[in-house]
């Protein structure tokens, strides 16, 4: 195996894994794939897919300008690559954003709806029509290839400059808006990110950061494809985008000493650690290194220094875009199947740029190999539309087994639990404590009901009154408590235990002794609990068991209580306030538990967000017989 | 303009207009999930009742600021805010990118994680209600009058009435008067309530104002880009030609 294809296997596979996640992210939401929260509603596809991708994506409209309209031929070279690199970075960044959009399909909603106040607005008509100039600026290229259309790709080569120009025009606006963006979050993003100037940094760190990226593509084809590298021609490339590199890092430094903030970066909090490794990798490391000569000429230095500045400016934009946005919930890490959506996407771009790289002419002159026994050019077989036989087209069957090995492997992969229950904290409930006066408080967030126990027995009508509420006991007991079956606060407990049941009937034989064999084997169709054990179900009981799930805590206890009480505050017409929350939920509380459980709610504002289905309840009482 | 007043001091936490503002919006049943934020707000929660040691009860509800953050972030129009005061939403021009989630001062939209069709969730000022000269559900269902509904200049004078009537008692200040820019949803409080903006101070001037001067710079930029672009090419080109010229000259000596 060659160097290709151990890099194009493993793009290949987490490509696979991308699609089995991103398929389900389509079909069960963004909760469930995604730790995005209502705290973080962005997350690492904007975080990392989209702000830097758009940044290392300006390459191709510094190295057009350069080329075309400063008229630098001897950049000519790496004028397709450049414009290859730029498509695909915003096809890159474009298929995150459409990853994270709620409503993937309205995304041209606004070309149709218009809004000017909102940089967003401006983001996305710059993102098409940016995708498009470079769609038209990169379509020459492929319909050389196939030989058709040839008018068309006369037009365009001759309007190219057109284009270049509005390359330019768009991106200006394009980069600067993505930083406008974030100037509405001022009390938000930390001080060492926020400023004024974010447009302006964003268009600078943009314009410094595209051609270095473009050198590190030049690189990693070199590397992979066995190219010479021209050093000169990169060293002054290098040369003049370190320049604007330093220019931003000043910029950026200057607009903080002069906010009276450049002190916050040495308060030894963690933000500040982060913003002086941003400092180091996006100015420090490439300034130095780029600075000297010598290290300039070298392949090592290039590396090392291009592959700092990428990675410093995209800390920047990631760190604006989400990292150090202030948050008042839990924090965000993302969830192993957002990486892989993240990585998917930027592997199957790099799956697309090196199939171009292999494919079209890239270089209009030929790159010749370094190696003695190069490896033979594909040949495309016009007749039967194949390609012949180099070992690297060979690999496609490699390719197509990893990929789909990926996709299945994801598909077997995802968290059932995690598509299923929707997000649904699980909360193990505590029984009701306390003597007459029960205090009624599953998930001890305090916010409980005090329940006079006693004194519903005695208004109710003594012992016979206890089926009102006590409706299904465990096998030998009498008034079973709540929780023995309610036994998640939030979620419904299978009651049911299938195996229990089935291995003293007679194991597989037993099936038509709950099950109607001329029916289909479900809950529904099978025997209720009171056909066999009739002790469970207490004569009189009102409320009637239909399933073997026990609804949630809550369902039940509001289920239980406000049926009886919206009832009589029907039947009293004085008595309104018993349908009301504050009913059972008196806000002062009792204080059955040591302070201490208390205490971790005291300060905090708590979380009661259940309330029954109101609606439900009506029905209820209007079904019911009374 | 309408506006609701919510007095600090004489909410029971009863729960009542959560309970009402469900059932006016016909929210479903909500269960605490992983992605709330913990303030009792979610999407099926519009409007919720945060509970300060004291115990102070303060009902959290959508602001209906008068220069909303969320209506300039919007990049659709989805959000807008309506001549009655109310910042309502349409999920029909929605696109889902959550830039009102990231723009809102005080953390108010939510979103349907769980669903594969979702929507921004949060409290409309019973637009449908107000329009037709009826009050919001929460409103109306405040056993206490804790809660109030009118016009907002009435409303505001009204909690200056009663900041004076009994100086000791509130804050002396009207939550949301001016923060911000001012909001339709304003507190007298005996507590302070900045705690309420998402960071925890609220802000005078309103948010659209930063991106303002940015937002109107883009057709001078898009522009100027090109100017000088095209100095730059015309500059280039003479170069290469008088070069080429002297060259020439070189020559023919």
């Amino acid at each position: 195996m060659n160097r290709v294809k151990i890099f194009k296997s493993i793009l290949w596979a987490i490509t696979g894994l991308a699609v089995a996640f991103g398929v389900t992210r389509l079909f069960f939401g963004l909760g469930a794939v995604s730790n995005l929260s209502d705290t973080t509603p962005w997350g690492i596809w904007k975080g990392f897919n989209v702000l830097p991708g758009i940044a290392l994506a300006a390459g191709g409209f510094v190295v057009t300008a350069v080329i075309y309209i400063m008229r630098r031929e001897e950049f000519h070279r790496y004028a397709r690559v450049t414009v290859l690199l730029a498509f695909l970075g915003y096809i890159t960044a474009a298929t995150a954003l459409v990853a994270e959009l709620g409503l993937p399909w309205m995304v041209w909603h606004p070309i149709i709806y218009w809004q000017h106040h909102s940089a967003l607005f401006e983001v996305s008509w710059c993102v098409i029509l940016y995708l498009t100039v470079l769609f038209l600026e990169f379509l020459p290229v492929p319909l050389e290839h196939t030989g058709c259309l040839a008018g068309i790709r006369r037009l365009l080569t001759k309007y190219k400059l057109v284009l270049v120009f509005l390359g330019v025009m768009i991106s200006t606006l394009h980069q600067s808006s993505l930083g406008t963006m974030f100037l509405i979050t001022p009390e938000k993003l930390h001080g060492l990110w926020y400023s004024s100037l974010l447009p302006i940094l964003f268009f600078v760190s943009a314009v410094a950061v595209g051609p270095l990226m473009l050198i590190l593509a030049i690189l990693t084809i070199s590397a992979l494809y066995h190219k010479p590298l021209e050093t000169d021609k990169l060293a002054k490339l290098a040369g003049a985008s370190v320049i604007i590199l330093a220019l931003f890092g000043l910029i950026r430094l200057v607009d903080l000493a002069i906010a009276g903030k450049l002190g916050m970066a040495f308060d030894g909090s963690w933000q500040a650690a982060v913003f002086l490794i941003e400092i180091a990798l996006s100015l420090v490391i490439p300034v130095v290194i780029l600075g000297v000569g010598k290290f300039r000429h070298a392949p090592a230095g290039l590396w090392v220094a291009t592959i700092a500045a990428v990675t410093g400016i995209g800390l920047h934009r990631a760190n604006i875009a989400g990292i150090m946005l202030v948050r008042t919930g839990p924090v965000y890490f993302p969830t192993f199947y957002e990486i892989t959506i993240s990585l998917g996407i930027i592997s199957a771009a790099a799956l697309a740029f090196l199939f171009c790289v292999e494919r079209f002419k890239m270089w209009e002159t030929p790159w010749e190999d370094t190696r003695q026994n190069p490896e033979a050019p594909a040949e495309f077989d016009r007749a039967s539309e194949v390609w012949l036989g180099t070992p690297r087209i060979a690999g496609r069957t490699v390719y197509s087994l990893i990929f789909i090995v990926a996709l299945a492997v994801g598909c077997a992969g995802i968290s059932i639990d995690r598509i299923e229950s929707a997000g649904v904290k699980d909360v193990a409930v505590v029984p009701a404590r306390g003597g007459d006066t029960l205090f009624v408080d599953g998930n001890l967030d305090g916010f409980g009901v005090v329940f006079a126990h006693e004194e519903h027995i005695a208004r109710e009508g003594d012992k016979q009154s206890c089926v009102r509420c006590h409706h299904m006991n465990l096998p030998l007991d009498e008034n079973t408590g709540c929780h023995t079956c309610h036994r998640n606060m939030y979620t419904a407990t299978d009651v049911f235990r299938h195996d229990w049941h089935s291995s003293p009937t007679g194991g597989n034989l037993a099936c038509n002794q709950c099950h109607d064999p001329q029916r289909e084997r479900t809950d529904a169709t099978a025997k209720s609990c009171a056909e066999c054990h009739d002790d469970m179900i207490p004569d009189g009981a009102t409320i009637t068991v239909e399933q073997y799930q026990a609804p949630s805590y809550a369902d039940a206890m509001h289920g239980v209580c406000m049926t009886c009480h919206k009832q009589k505050a029907a039947e009293l017409t004085d008595r309104e306030e018993l349908a009301r929350c504050a009913a059972c939920h008196t806000p002062a509380g009792p204080h059955f538990l040591p302070e201490s459980v208390y205490e971790k709610f005291r300060d905090t504002s708590f979380n009661h967000i259940v309330m029954p289905p109101i609606t439900a309840i009506d029905r209820q009482i209007e079904e019911s017989p009374e | 303009m309408k506006a609701i007043l919510t007095d600090v001091t004489k909410c029971i936490g009863c729960f009542e207009c959560v309970a009402a503002c469900k059932e006016a919006h016909g929210l479903a049943n909500d269960v605490p999930r992983k992605w709330h934020r913990n303030d009792g707000l979610s999407a099926r929660n519009w409007t919720a009742i945060i509970q300060k040691p004291g115990p102070h009860y303060i009902r959290k509800q959508c602001r209906h600021c008068l220069e909303p953050a969320c209506e300039s972030a919007c990049p659709v129009a989805a959000l807008v805010r309506t001549e009655t005061g109310a910042v309502v939403y349409d999920p029909a021009k929605c696109i889902g990118c959550r830039y009102c989630m990231i723009a809102c001062p005080f953390g108010i939209p939510r979103y349907d994680w769980e669903e594969p069709v979702p929507y921004i969730q949060k409290c409309d000022l019973c637009y449908d209600r107000i329009s037709h000269g009826q009050q919001p559900a929460c409103t109306e269902a405040c056993p206490n009058g804790a809660t109030i509904f009118g016009e907002r200049d009435e409303l505001l004078a009204e909690a200056h009435r009663r900041i004076k009537a009994e100086p000791g008692k509130y804050i002396n200040r009207v939550f949301g008067e001016h923060d911000l820019g001012g909001t339709a949803v304003l507190y007298i409080s005996d507590i302070d309530l900045d705690f309420l903006a998402y960071p925890a101070r609220s802000r005078t001037p309103a948010l659209p104002a930063t991106t303002a001067p940015a937002m109107k710079a883009v057709p001078p930029a898009f522009l100027g880009m090109g100017a000088i672009m095209g100095g730059l090419y015309w500059f280039c080109k003479r170069r290469e030609k008088v070069r080429a010229e002297d060259k020439k000259d070189e020559g023919v000596e």
